[in-house]
């Protein structure tokens, strides 16, 4: 069934005025607890593979930690931008870290499987050429925090680069500089050069998922500069894509085709992270051919649960060539992350009571996770394995996005008179945001309330010039018009053209009226 | 490739001459890639090219537009010659397979022979759809994707020139 965009705004208007519950809150405290650790401080983040080589390496989990965000943002609390810029950029800046991108160093060098045929020397810029699986997810991210946060600090000349340098080897050491436009445009010039088939992560590989995501940077950028080539590269990549075959003969999304033969690889039947994450992000662009395929696979890939849940049957290892592959996917959050965006609002939360009964989820620090755990099954024979993705990013995605949520991130230009109107434009840590909506006469709704030791602050921005009102609990503690600010209350102070609010730990509803 | 790159390519057109991007003093290039025996992308193309030069008018003139050949081995400089005979405003180029893949790299455009038993000689070249301007040094100034209509064409081509 087709969706329309009007269709979709009124979806969201719904979850709008809904905004987050204590485990989607948890899910977002989370991520910016993440986002907060110090420089190469991944505990918690490490997965079973070396070298960054697996799909829940560091660059999937802050990518999908930041599309969980966005989703969060745009949907569940439109208003609260300060909630969210500050972790987004900080998981951007972790995103430039040579322990994120040392990797392609290594992997670009080659002699792997599908490509120790082909002659190739080591690579250390991260993004000049192939390695989509990373520079795709550094495009959309720094061009999703220019579109959501309005701030152009990754235009600058040289915001995005990747540096590396040691005192103990390397030489002179390596500084590679780009920013959000000149990315946008290597990536651009590669698609085109590819035919639209896309570009290749590992080298020869163009995996079909890897290559949804630039789309979604393109069109970030069009709705910046007013370009067009998202539509271009669409049509071009849809193209493609049919030539090759999006689907094999079992209805499953083929993996990739390799650059050199154009022979397609199909999916691993017994995984479920194929389906699932082509699935999910494919959505966004082709969502028909997603909803068609959908009843069909996950019915093929999920078992029951316990207790009405439902889950994945468990990961066996793998052996190649005589090697045990120690590798995750984040199967059961691709799963789950899946589910969430096609609307089957029914699997995906059979799949999350699951995960809250048995993959351990864990409260820190106001965060919300599940742990890694590596054995395959627990004491009932049931999935146990939690990789990073999974437990850090996928399924806090799953959580916070609404149905066809990365859809709405490629169609639904976000509205201008909400970037106008008031918003709580800074958030201390310690301050919990729970709603966050512009209502009918343009007025801030705002549930919110103190974490900590109650000494944290929300700061109301963008105020309207005509005048204000700001009430809590339906009390005016606050009002403004042509004349100086009026407060009334000790929990809020004016700080210039701002309000800044003091929340007490039991939730609060503010609401400034718009005079 | 910014908006400020130079892109070079030295190439053979239809009559035998040597053409480099800055072979039109004074003239923009408008530089496509296609070969003879496509059958639906190029002519639409050619198509959509000459009734935008023809909504330019006299402008029209500023204009040179180059057709490099993606098929070395079929479109030799005699095959481009009839092939673009009621085209008379259209210069084909082709080369050796070393120079034309050269010219394709400047222009990123993407090319690959592909075995098809439908197609004359049993292979069709899908090719990049892109179609770039350049001013007299080289220097892009713009590019279409294949969806713009003779109107679109002929806006950004009156733009280049204003």
């Amino acid at each position: 069934m087709t969706l329309t965009v009007a269709e979709f705004a009124d979806r969201v208007e719904g979850y709008r005025r809904e905004g987050v519950d204590a485990l989607q809150l948890g899910h977002i405290r989370h991520i910016d607890n993440l986002s907060r650790r110090l420089p190469n401080d991944w505990s918690g983040m490490d997965s079973r593979s070396n070298g960054q080589d697996d799909f829940a390496s560091l660059r999937y989990q802050l990518a999908y930690a930041a599309f969980a965000l966005a989703v969060a943002h745009r949907y569940r609390l439109p208003a609260a931008p300060g909630v969210f810029k500050g972790t987004f950029d900080r998981l951007i800046q972790k995103m430039l870290l040579p322990e994120v991108w040392m990797y392609w160093r290594d992997t670009s060098s080659g002699n792997a499987v599908f490509n120790a045929h082909l002659p190739m020397e080591s690579e250390w810029d991260p993004v000049r050429r192939d390695n989509i699986m990373y520079s795709a997810y550094v495009q959309v991210m720094s061009l999703l925090y220019a579109y959501l946060f309005e701030d152009d600090r990754y235009a600058r000349p040289g915001a995005l680069s990747f540096e590396h340098w040691s005192f103990s080897w390397g030489g002179e050491g390596h500084r590679f500089e780009y920013d959000q436009d000149s990315l946008n445009e290597l990536i651009y010039w590669k698609m085109i050069e590819s035919g639209f088939i896309g570009v290749a992560c590992e080298p020869n590989c163009v995996f079909q998922i890897c290559n949804q995501i630039p789309l979604l940077g393109f069109r970030l950028h069009d709705l910046l500069t007013g370009g067009r080539r998202a539509e271009e590269v669409e049509r071009g990549y849809r193209k493609a894509w049919d030539d090759f075959g999006r689907v094999d003969a079992q209805g499953r999304y083929n993996l990739l085709v390799l650059e050199d033969s154009k022979q397609l690889l199909t999916n691993d039947a017994s995984e479920v992270w194929g389906d699932a994450w082509a699935g999910t992000v494919l959505n966004m662009l082709n969502r028909d051919l997603v909803r068609e395929r959908y009843p069909e696979q996950i019915r093929a890939l999920l078992i029951g649960g316990p207790d009405d849940t439902l889950t994945i049957r468990p990961l066996s290892p793998t052996s190649l060539f005589g090697h045990s592959l120690f590798e995750d996917h984040g199967d059961f959050g691709w799963a789950a992350a899946w589910a969430a965006e096609v609307g089957d609002s029914a699997t995906r939360d059979r799949l999350l009571r699951y995960a809250d009964a048995r993959l351990a989820p864990t409260w820190s620090d106001g965060g919300l996770f599940y742990p890694r755990h590596d054995a395959s099954t627990d004491a009932d024979g049931f999935h146990r394995l939690v990789d990073p993705l999974t437990g850090n990013a996928l399924l806090a995605f799953a959580r916070l996005d609404i149905p066809d949520g990365l859809w709405g991130l490629y169609h639904l230009p976000i509205e201008p008179e909400l970037r106008r109107s008031p918003a709580l434009v800074e958030v201390d840590p310690d301050v919990a945001v729970t709603r966050a909506f512009i209502g009918e006469e343009g007025e801030l709704s705002a549930t919110v309330s103190a974490t900590g030791r109650g000494s944290g602050r929300a700061r109301i921005g963008r105020l309207p010039r005509n005048g204000w009102v700001l009430e809590r609990g339906g009390r005016i503690v606050a009002r403004s018009s042509e004349s100086t600010p009026d407060v009334l209350d000790p929990a809020v102070g004016v700080d210039g053209p701002e309000l800044i609010v003091q929340p007490r730990t039991a939730e609060e509803g503010y609401v400034l009226h718009v005079q | 490739m910014s908006s400020d790159d130079t892109i070079g390519f030295a190439l053979t057109d239809h009559f035998g001459r040597r053409v480099t991007e800055t072979s039109f003093p004074g003239r923009h290039s408008v530089v496509f890639f296609g070969f003879t025996h496509c059958r639906t992308v190029c002519p639409r193309a050619l198509d959509r090219l000459d009734a935008a030069l023809d909504l330019l008018g006299e402008d029209a003139a500023a204009f040179q537009p180059l057709y490099i050949t993606v098929d070395p081995e079929r479109d030799d400089a005699a095959r481009m010659r009839a092939y673009l005979d009621d085209r008379p405003r259209v210069l084909g180029l082709t080369g050796s397979p070393e120079d034309l893949e050269a010219a394709r790299r400047a222009f990123h455009a993407f090319a690959r022979r592909k075995p098809d038993p439908h197609e004359p000689d049993g292979y069709a070249v899908p090719h990049t759809a892109l179609l770039f301007v350049l001013d007299d040094a080289g220097r892009r100034v713009a590019h279409l994707g294949d969806a713009a209509t003779a109107d679109e064409l002929a806006d950004v081509l009156r733009g280049v020139v204003r």
